[in-house]
């Protein structure tokens, strides 16, 4: 009756499987003794359990069976065995050793570059010890709540810390960029001009309590974090300005100069910010002086509001970012009037989120997706399972040539643990030398990748367990990943058969699924470079595309003072130097990125509503401004200076949709500003693209403007022989300086500046270009691999077809049909993913490529023919090859 | 001067157990034992693992033997003591009245 009851079936196998021999029987009995004892004190229940118990308990002293397992008592000299076997096997098949480790060093050597870079991206100021409680107040508005800012009025932060009570901190700066700095000396004479492009902002002492900097370097040099920024027209500089405005003397009280105008005494000096924070501060000033700067209307001002000023705020503890949101919406509806709070809406956003959200745009212009990020990581990964895929094909098919070394072992007693882990550890060397080859090359691409990918790299740091972490996780990864399955493989060998020689390629189970890891690499493979086609494409599309004005020898310039008297002394100075073709003032340029861009509405003379009204772009132009873009007048006239501010030239756009009828009906319309003014339309011009070529064409509207000429644009004759670019510039910066004696001069070239649209664009450009060769790399190391097997395995069949009859056209199709095949079959599997990705991305543009069919054939002729120069290379070889050789073996 | 003994205190204990069971030694009845008589309780593949390194280290030796219904059929090892393995509990023992003497000389003060 008692024996009714069964013990735990898992127990038993787990005792059989694991247990040595010799000492099975004895365990097992003991077990089932004390089963049966249990069983008749306690009951099945508590029996079983103890059954388990014990049961695990033997597993547990696994480490004992092992030590007192004769057959094998010393472990160390196993292991010792395992590496030395490894290294003979390794220089035996030299080759094969090369390409495993060369695809490997390539694979691992890109991960850890996008690994790195990655990481860096996700640092960014992590390093605040508040860093998971700050918010961001930001600005979303427009009727479908779909124009994101993160500028703020400067108003809202001061009522919001005076009426919020539960704000536990709250901080507010105004980020301007580059400005003009001169350095006075104690008697107030300048001593010294500087143009710095980036750096400055005014800053709340507070900044320094929310954002912490906690595990940085960043530290007070001199000045405290509490005073320093307190008072108005005081300023704290980075270690590095101070070293650059005062050299080695001491610069705490000595004055420098913004913008011409505005002194400032120096408080303080910190050290230089780490490079992963989107406060990209230099120059601190403090946030007191706006009162001096901005005057009281403007900082009273509601509606106004500035993109580069943000704030920052800490909620006590218990406070949602939800109740929050609404204690602003209540503030910001008692200040201002209906239309404003209906439309603009302040909320929160995370501060972990302010690196990764492009909509609201940070301070250092720098923000990566969290989509990218995974992408990337997603790339590394596919980089790694590339080159392990290349290990696992060798292998096994390399297997066969060692049969006779695996028989012989078994013979010879070797038992599978033992096999399998010999060849883990020949994984683990090849791996490990890999790893270590490609930490060096990654280090090499880094320094070289760091314009390219935006960021600095310093050497890696072998005491950060970052680093170690993951060098260890891909040597572990990659070890385990491309050696499991060929060491199971390879164990499970036959020792008769395999012995006896009658073992060959077409035995092994591995043979499908190396077919389909071939497949794996080559559809990854075309995908890439089917994504470098494109970007490529759209980049040619982006640089090559009329943008309806001309942009070829035009160097721009600012103009810091629009006096009349003196632009026209300028002009006239300018154009009588033989290299300027044609010389024009105005308020921006045609497009480009660094350009500064004022809105205003525009409708017809009877507009009333809000909505028949246009928002249209504002550019104040001279006479001269269409003939040097080449900008096309299609009806009326171009301006003249003597015109007065109520002609305007429009661009047919705008004439569309205030639906002004043709050009040359819409000239002479009368039309009406947002302010109620009066205009009439002189002209109309044809359409160019203001903004990137990623967005449409907007509506434009043309004035004559001289007090708001900001911007000089000459554009050059071409250059005659023995003329240098260089001499040009620096006529003009002659010049210039003499027109603007307390500026600094600078310039650039109009293309550039449009090219700078397509930066991210061009840097994806050649990102795609990159992987796509390595990855195209790798996959031909392992093809060249496995083609270099197969001739040697086939070598006597080869050599029996030649006898036969067989020309070197059969030959090499009979080698390299399958691998045609298996490169079709991926190009199939490639093309609807790569299609569908591709497209996507596409419809980010307003003006994009057709995806056309050849985008997707020409990539996948391209990696065709480079997989087949590689396989037929090596089977011209067998094919040339004499018979007698091949058979004379025998 | 002999090699010094190098016996845990569980090993000793198990050893002793082996001493006193006799022939009848083995992985459940020693548990057991060791139970009633020093009141120590331990799982069965602790035991198992102390006779083991006992007979590596020679104080015990083992036979198959003596298979039984409530067992499933299977065989035990039996374990019994050898005479290195009593010299060294004589040993031991030996020791511990030397310096059981010491102390009752020594105190109480």
């Amino acid at each position: 009756m008692k024996s009714d009851f069964k013990t735990s079936a898992w127990i038993d196998a787990l005792i059989e499987n694991l247990a040595p021999d010799h000492l099975e029987e004895e365990i097992k009995g003991d077990l089932y003794e004390l089963f049966q004892k249990d069983l008749g004190e306690k009951g099945f229940k508590a029996a079983n359990r103890n059954y388990v118990i014990n049961g695990l308990g033997f597993l547990a002293k696994s480490f004992f069976w092992r030590r007192s397992n004769t057959a094998n008592s010393n472990s160390f000299i196993m292991i010792r065995n395992y590496f030395k076997m490894a290294r003979r096997t390794l220089l035996a098949y030299k080759g094969t050793t090369a390409i495993n480790i060369l695809g490997l060093v390539v694979g691992i050597a890109s991960a850890l570059v996008i690994l790195t870079f990655i990481r860096f991206e996700t640092s960014f100021d992590t390093f605040h010890s508040n860093a998971g409680k700050i918010y961001r107040v930001v600005r979303v508005s427009g009727k479908d709540m779909n124009e994101f800012r993160a500028g703020i009025s400067y108003p809202v932060p001061v009522a919001m810390k005076n009426e919020i009570s539960s704000l536990e901190n709250i901080v507010s700066m105004e980020y301007f960029g580059g400005a003009n700095v001169d350095v006075l000396d104690a008697s107030g004479q300048t001593v010294a001009m500087y143009r710095e492009e980036a750096g400055f902002v005014l800053l709340q002492p507070e900044f320094f309590k929310v954002f912490d900097f906690m595990d940085t370097d960043f530290k007070w040099i001199s000045g405290s974090p509490e005073m320093a920024l307190v008072d108005p027209m005081s300023v704290v500089l980075t270690k590095t300005m101070a070293q650059k405005y005062f050299g080695d003397q001491d610069p705490l009280g000595r004055i420098i100069q913004f913008r011409k105008k505005y002194d400032f005494k120096v408080t303080g000096v910190v050290n230089d910010f780490p490079q992963n924070t989107d406060f990209p501060f230099t120059i601190m000033m403090s946030y007191s002086s706006l009162e001096v700067m901005a005057g009281e209307e403007r900082l009273n001002n509601w509606f106004s509001v500035n993109d580069t000023h943000n704030t920052y705020v800490i909620l006590r503890p218990g406070t949602t970012k939800e109740e929050m949101e609404n204690e602003i919406a209540k503030v910001h509806a008692a200040h201002t009037p209906k239309e404003l709070h209906e439309s603009r809406h302040y909320l929160l956003q995370e501060f972990k989120d302010v690196h990764y959200d492009a909509r609201f745009r940070n301070f250092s212009g720098r923000t990566i997706s969290r989509e990218t990020v995974m992408a990337l990581g997603i790339v590394a990964m596919f980089l790694l399972l590339a080159g392990s895929i290349n290990y696992i094909n060798l292998s096994t098919a390399q297997s066969a040539l060692r049969s006779k070394e695996i028989g012989l072992r078994k013979v010879m007693g070797s038992n599978r643990k033992n096999l399998v882990l010999q060849f883990l550890t020949e994984t683990f060397i090849v791996v490990s030398i890999a790893t270590a080859i490609g930490m060096v090359i990654s280090e090499i691409l880094l320094l070289n990748l760091q314009s390219l990918l935006k960021f600095r790299h310093v050497q890696y740091n072998f005491t950060d367990p970052f680093v170690l972490l993951s060098l260890l996780g891909i040597v572990i990864v990659v070890t385990l990943f491309s050696g499991f399955y060929p060491s199971l493989t390879i164990s499970r060998f036959n020792p008769l058969t395999s012995l006896k020689n009658k073992f060959s390629t077409e035995m092994l189970g591995g043979m499908s699924l190396r077919k389909v890891l071939v497949v794996v690499q080559f559809t990854i493979t075309q995908m890439l470079v089917v994504g470098t086609f494109i970007v490529v494409g759209q980049m040619r599309l982006f640089q090559n595309v009329n943008m309806g004005f001309n942009k070829e020898a035009i160097i721009t310039a600012r103009v810091p003072n629009s006096e009349v008297d003196r632009i026209e002394q300028l002009r006239g100075q300018l154009q009588a130097q033989p290299f300027v073709s044609s010389l024009s003032f105005s308020y921006t340029l045609p497009s480009g990125v660094v350009r500064p861009r004022s809105y205003m509405d525009i409708g017809r003379p009877e507009a009333n509503a809000m909505e028949d009204y246009k928002v249209f772009e504002y550019e104040g132009i001279d006479p001269n401004y269409l003939d040097l873009f080449q900008i096309k007048l299609l009806a009326g006239r171009n301006l003249m200076m003597s015109d007065s501010i109520g002609n305007i030239l429009i661009n047919s756009t705008l004439a569309k949709a205030l639906e002004l009828g043709s050009p040359e009906v819409a000239v002479g319309k009368e039309l009406k500003m947002g302010d109620g003014k009066r205009v009439t339309v002189v002209g109309i011009v044809d359409d160019f693209y203001s903004n990137s070529l990623k967005e449409g064409v907007d509506n434009i509207v043309m004035k004559i403007a001289p007090n708001d000429y900001y911007t000089m644009s000459i554009k050059l004759t071409p250059n005659r022989e023995g003329e240098l670019m260089q001499e040009k510039i620096q006529a003009i910066e002659k010049i210039w300086t003499a027109s603007f004696p307390d500026f600094v001069f600078t310039y650039q070239f109009f293309d550039d500046n449009i090219k700078a649209f397509y930066e991210q664009e061009s840097r994806y450009a050649k990102l795609f270009q990159l992987f796509s060769v390595v990855f195209l790399i790798i996959g031909c190391l392992g093809l060249y691999g496995l083609i270099t097997f197969l001739v040697n395995r086939k070598g006597k069949e080869v050599a029996i077809r030649k006898v036969l009859g067989a020309n070197i056209g059969n030959i090499l199709a009979l080698l390299s049909k399958e691998y045609i095949q298996l490169i079709v079959l991926s190009f199939v599997l490639a093309t609807p993913v790569a299609y569908y990705v591709v497209n996507s991305w596409l419809n980010n543009f307003a003006n994009r490529i057709d995806l056309q069919w050849w985008l997707f054939a020409t990539p996948g002729l391209i990696v065709l023919v480079i997989a087949l120069l590689v396989v037929t290379t090596k089977s011209l070889k067998a094919a040339n090859a004499n018979p007698v050789d091949k058979l004379k073996y025998e | 001067m002999p090699p010094r003994i190098y016996l845990g205190e569980l090993e000793e204990l198990i050893l002793l157990m082996v001493a006193l069971l006799n022939k009848e030694a083995y992985g459940v009845s020693i548990t057991e034992e060791l139970k009633k008589q020093a009141g120590r309780e331990i799982t069965i593949s602790a035991t198992h693992a102390a006779l083991h390194r006992l007979e590596e280290k020679g104080f015990v030796k083992s036979r198959m033997g003596g298979a039984s219904q409530e067992r499933g059929g299977r065989r035990k090892r039996l374990f019994s003591i050898t005479s290195y393995g009593r010299h060294a509990l004589e040993e031991l023992h030996d020791t511990r009245n030397v310096i059981w003497n010491l102390i009752t000389k020594v105190s109480p003060s």
